[in-house]
């Protein structure tokens, strides 16, 4: 299963595509059961250089108590930084949060390559 | 402190207002990310895991109260209300939104400060002494040196496309508190036995993937020929350096492949080359900068300070932060103040803006309005009277920042990780808090006493593990977070380049094998030898045994 990641131009927030628009919660993101679809959609996402920068697709997976990104570095992307519990997107909580912050287990961001060069 | 003239501050405004342009074209839709790039990373832009980072220069270390003060204003207008000092004396702010980065320029420029050359392939802030000025072990003031090799290499257009970054460190003294010798040009100021000023000039030093400490190219180079010989290295550098190959484009690779020797004939080769009258620091530049770093108006004070000895008598808390934290200054009933910035608990480096005010505040009443941001992510008040300083501990201690832990082990440097930054492979800052917590009894930790450990997300070493005396470094091993320890490094004047302990461990053990690691040095320690010093005496073996034995 995929999702689709970038960060919003204007403030470098992490955005997540939903059925056409960029969302802020990864609860909210739209999931694709096929990888075509999912870079279908990461294509037009890159035909909207004025609003996201650089998105890709993420690995993400059933965790349990809800969907979550496969890889580590994803989650935090999606939570916020783990020494400040108030700062970022998991300061808002709720069951989405709670889903993502239970997930365990890590793996290679597959947006790892895409961050490095993007720096 | 140095102050800007009209030529500074034209120089700052005109980038910041360039960049207000080339965001307006960015945002517009003018600029493609990869043409916006590089512009962005030469204003000290970054875009991270949340946010963008914007890096502010602090030349040398060195700001004053307006300058803190305006930090703070910028960390609660368009940050989370903190700003992270970095082992570059730089300051970092995590939550920078792209919109309001020219305003935060134009608010920076006000007070002299700006971003420029904070990143890309150019010649980065120039870093220096944290006690220049105040320490009597140095044989001139390195913030000299430093700021014309800031104004020097500011917009140098024959060096703002090098094969990559370079980092300038300058000291003055013996002890060495710049981590000089893993630099790309180390330069340490000495007097000869005739009386003359020189630099040793340590070339092609660094940590990242392929750590080397820097060599000695020149002994003793006149300060005059400063410029010329700096020139002529950087000529050798960005001719020979390798373009082609991003991990063996810095300079230490170009030294290390042709060695020392056979590079230091190439500089002096090019040095020939270089017409040195026309490239050296005029004399009258170099008394006009000069004069803005004259001693201050320091008073005659008795060298006994009885206020503060009474105070110390019967405050073990001010006594503590006297031992750890107040160093010897060249001025009778002065001392230098460092302010850690290692709270147990607390993220290394972070400061919140309230916390930034009340430095300020002391800077200006106490501290002649001089404040300095060390390597090792904490500040220093460099020249407070020691009468004062009941006084300014106390008004520390009221806002968090008495730590009595400089150069203990939960002083701890580390990088912010993967828990802020896009390279990273692993988390450093909760690896530091869980190690500051297991030296949170303070008498534990001084009778520990000197214990530099040092953490870094990933291999490119912002976090200095290479010269940490444990050594820390965040590895992805199949996805998981592993950390690799290492023993025996230095950045200081006994350099040396830390040795792997062993297999990488899981993040639930490392600050336990801290704790075996300091038990080992506990038990092996003779007389004053430091956790250091006993570990060159006996080698790997004691430790390797301490960590991984009870697993076997």
């Amino acid at each position: 299963m995929k999702a689709i990641t970038a960060n919003r131009l204007l403030d470098g927030e992490v955005v997540f595509w939903r059925e056409g628009r960029w969302v802020e919660r990864f609860g909210e993101a739209q999931l694709f059961a096929d990888d075509a679809a999912a870079e279908e959609a990461v294509a037009v996402g890159k035909g909207q250089p004025t609003v996201v920068v650089e998105p890709y697709a993420i690995d993400v997976t059933e965790a349990g108590a809800g969907v979550a990104p496969v890889s580590y570095r994803e989650r935090l992307r999606a939570l916020g930084p783990t020494n400040e519990p108030t700062h970022g997107k998991q300061a808002e909580g709720g069951a989405a949060i709670e889903a993502l912050l239970a997930a365990t287990g890590a793996a290679r961001s597959t947006g790892r390559v895409d961050l490095i060069r993007r720096k | 402190m140095y102050r800007y003239d009209a030529i500074d501050r034209e120089i700052v405004a005109d980038r910041a207002a360039e960049f207000r342009g080339q965001v307006e074209r960015r945002l517009g839709g003018d600029l493609t990310e990869d043409q916006f790039k590089p512009l962005r990373l030469m204003n000290g832009l970054y875009l991270q895991l949340h946010a963008y980072m914007l890096r502010i220069a602090i030349p040398y270390g060195s700001v004053n109260a307006a300058q803190m003060r305006r930090f703070a204003d910028i960390a609660r207008q368009y940050d989370k209300g903190y700003g992270h000092f970095t082992t570059r004396q730089n300051l970092q702010f995590h939550w920078i939104k792209l919109a309001d980065t020219p305003d935060i320029l134009d608010r920076l420029a006000e007070v002299d400060l700006h971003a420029i050359q904070t990143s890309g392939n150019c010649i980065r802030n120039v870093t220096s002494d944290p006690f220049a000025g105040a320490t009597a072990e140095e044989v001139d003031d390195p913030r000299v040196w430093s700021e014309v090799i800031r104004q020097w290499s500011t917009l140098h257009p024959e060096f703002s496309y090098l094969p990559r970054k370079f980092k300038f460190a300058v000291t003055a003294s013996a002890k060495d508190r710049t981590a000089a010798k893993v630099h790309d040009i180390g330069l340490a100021l000495r007097r000869s036995r005739d009386g003359t000023l020189g630099f040793e000039v340590m070339v092609g030093g660094g940590q990242g993937r392929t750590p080397y400490l820097a060599s000695t190219i020149r002994e003793h180079l006149p300060v005059g020929h400063l410029l010329s010989y700096i020139q002529a290295i950087l000529r050798v550098y960005n001719r020979h350096g390798r373009r082609d190959n991003i991990y063996k484009a810095r300079i230490k690779i170009l030294v290390a492949s042709l060695g020392a020797e056979e590079f230091a004939r190439q500089v002096e080769e090019e040095w020939a080359k270089i017409d040195a009258p026309t490239n050296d620091l005029p004399d009258t530049e170099l008394a006009r900068i000069r004069a803005a770093f004259t001693p201050l108006a320091f008073e005659t004070l008795a060298p006994h300070a009885g206020a503060y000895e009474l105070a110390k008598a019967s405050d073990p808390a001010l006594a503590r932060f006297a031992r750890n934290n107040v160093k010897a200054h060249k001025v009778a009933g002065y001392g230098i103040v460092e302010v850690s910035l290692k709270t147990i608990g607390a993220t290394p480096g972070d400061i919140t803006a309230e916390q930034m005010d009340v430095v300020a505040d002391l800077a200006e009443r106490y501290g002649l309005d001089d404040i300095r941001v060390t390597h090792e992510q904490n500040l220093v008040l460099p020249h407070v009277k020691l009468d004062d300083i009941p006084a300014v501990h106390a008004q520390l201690a009221a806002t968090g920042l008495a730590s009595a832990n400089i150069n203990l082990a939960s002083d701890i440097i580390a990088c912010p990780g993967l828990d802020y930054c896009a390279l990273a492979n692993a988390r450093a800052i909760p690896i530091a808090q869980h190690i500051a917590e297991r030296f949170s009894d303070a008498d534990h930790a001084e009778k520990v006493g000197e214990l530099k450990i040092k953490i870094s997300g990933c291999i490119n070493a912002c976090g200095h593990h290479h010269v940490g005396h444990i050594g820390i470094l965040g590895v992805d091993k199949k996805g998981e977070e592993f950390y690799q320890l290492s023993l025996g490094g230095s950045g200081a004047e006994d350099a040396s380049l830390a040795q792997i302990l062993g297999p990488a461990l899981p993040a639930n053990r490392v600050a336990e094998a801290v704790d075996q690691l300091v038990e080992a040095y506990l038990r092996e320690r003779q007389g004053e030898e430091r956790f250091l010093d006993t570990f060159r005496r006996l080698g790997m073996a004691p430790f390797k045994e301490a960590v991984y034995a009870p697993a076997l």
